[in-house]
């Protein structure tokens, strides 16, 4: 083994960032346990800081606990789908390995880890210009709202960079548009479904005022984002 | 062993003959990959994921038994172990009796429409035997329980995660709904190789097929929930049992009763 080698060599980060179709798609031919471990190393730090940051308003306790399940999200998605993902591109035609569209996947939540991990100063600035969690319950609501809106504005912003850079590597080893879009889409829906449930039940992540700080809730298995989204529909058109 | 450096000259991936295929594709067999015997179910869900047309080639050579034997083993292996992925919404007795459940209604699905398969496939001008035919729906079973197991981890999160039978139970469609897409888009392709003149027979025997896996919910119900008997004793069509399960299941079950006493009529 080479000194080089032992080490993470972060400088290909930025190449990844920039979408340099030619040297990425290298990794996902000589995908080794270095680049996936710089990867999960790129995840846990960009999407722990971001998610430190936001839970930082809450309280330090919460913020130490997002810096931990932000990353777990992102990972535990990927290892779920990991499976299926590897079955979708061949079936849509794209004959990638599975240990390849698993890179692939990883490659894409990178991406999106280092916009969030990017994004934390600017959280936290936000955070610190935030009206604290007083005594007053409805200051507080309004500032848990203006938290979510925009780390979920943030969040997408990150999730379609991420996706848009997959689309573009997909497009270049697939030699076809319409081939990597699929790929692509089925991906992107199926890491969206099981995410979004992986990200209720890993709830609470900016916590609601009058709950207490937990690192998961004591009913974190019972019902599903789904059921509660179709719940909050059906409430909202019976209004 | 040294590990390959990590700024390699960028090397172009490996892209399949699948995925930068000609306008006109060879004849069945002339690839010499297509030629590789199918020896065992793993071989058989490699080929079926990657190299449709290998499949499609083995059917039509002698040995074709084996070929089909592979592909059902696989398929029920894989169902196998998505059922107990669905068994673990109720726990307890469903553990067996859903991937029994799950199992017997594939199988039998197929079966009872083999048949209607063999003359809707004469019907459009196709000159393919029935054993050719067996092996296309081995191939769509192979397939769809193939990707059934691709879901089962997102399948077991919801499991674990939701108390409503309605609720995983319409999780489980959409995975079968997918599943059997690329089933019967496998065997779409199969059929239009056995020169098949039209496709209008096979899309009228996929009509037929999906019902009756679809009538296989209720009629081996529960499948997700629990029930006082294994095999339900009133007669139901699908969508009256999964209007009575949607309309019957309460927003949050109460934490009093454990799932294992949840009534029939919540199962799906």
């Amino acid at each position: 083994m080479d000194a080089h080698s032992s080490t993470l060599d972060t400088q290909q980060i930025p190449a990844l960032l920039r979408g340099e179709s030619e040297s990425i798609s290298g990794w996902l031919d000589q995908s080794t346990t270095r680049r996936a471990a710089l990867c999960i190393a790129m995840i846990l730090v960009g999407a722990g800081l971001y998610g430190a940051a936001v839970g930082l308003w809450r309280s330090p306790l919460q913020a130490g606990y997002n810096a931990i399940k932000f990353p777990l999200i992102v990972l535990l998605t990927t290892l779920a789908n990991a499976l299926i993902n590897g079955m979708f591109a061949p079936l849509l035609g794209l004959n990638l390995r599975f240990r390849q569209s698993l890179m692939a996947v990883l490659m894409s939540f990178t991406i999106a880890a280092a916009i969030l991990g990017s994004f934390s100063p600017v959280v936290l600035f936000m955070v610190w210009n935030t009206p604290p969690l007083g005594p007053s319950l409805a200051d507080a609501r309004d500032a848990h709202s203006f938290l979510l809106v925009s780390q979920v504005a943030l969040v997408a912003f990150a999730g379609i960079a991420g996706n848009l850079r997959l689309w573009q590597l997909l497009r270049q080893l697939g030699g076809s548009n319409a081939v990597a879009f699929k790929v692509m889409l089925a991906w992107l829906a199926i890491n969206l479904f099981l995410g979004s449930q992986i990200s209720w039940i890993l709830r609470p992540f900016v916590g609601s005022p009058h709950l207490p700080v937990e690192f998961i809730r004591d009913d974190a298995l019972a019902g599903s984002f789904y059921e509660t989204l179709f719940s909050a529909v059906g409430k909202l058109l019976s209004e | 062993m040294s590990e390959p450096n990590s700024n390699p000259q960028p090397k172009p991936p490996v892209i399949s003959p699948a995925a930068a295929a000609p306008a006109t594709p060879a004849a069945l067999g002339e690839l010499p990959a297509e030629r590789v015997p199918i020896t065992n179910p793993v071989a058989a869900v490699e080929a079926i994921l990657r190299e449709p047309r290998r499949i499609m080639f083995q059917l039509t050579q002698p040995g074709a038994g084996r070929v089909i034997a592979s592909l059902l083993l696989a398929a029920i292996g894989c169902a196998l172990v998505y059922g107990i992925v669905v068994g673990t919404f109720s726990g307890g007795e469903q553990l067996w009796a859903a991937p029994v459940k799950i199992v017997v209604g594939l199988v039998l699905s197929a079966a009872i429409c083999m048949p209607s398969l063999y003359v809707f496939s004469c019907l459009s001008g196709s000159r393919a035997r029935l054993a050719d035919l067996c092996g296309l729906v081995a191939g769509l079973l192979a397939l769809a329980a193939l990707l059934l197991l691709g879901f089962a981890p997102v399948a077991w999160v919801f499991s674990e995660s939701t108390e409503s039978a309605a609720g995983i139970g319409t999780i489980h469609l959409g995975f079968w709904f997918v599943a059997s897409y690329f089933g019967l888009r496998f065997l779409h392709a199969g059929f239009k190789l056995l020169d098949a003149r039209g496709s209008g027979g096979l899309a009228a025997w996929v009509v037929v097929f999906i019902l009756v896996t679809l009538q296989m919910t209720a009629a081996l119900r529960p499948i997700v929930g629990t029930a006082p008997t294994f095999l339900p004793t009133e007669k139901k069509f699908f969508l009256s049992h999964w209007f009575d399960c949607t309309v019957g299941t309460p927003k949050e079950k109460p934490k009093t009763i454990p799932r294992a006493k949840v009534p029939s009529k919540f199962s799906s």
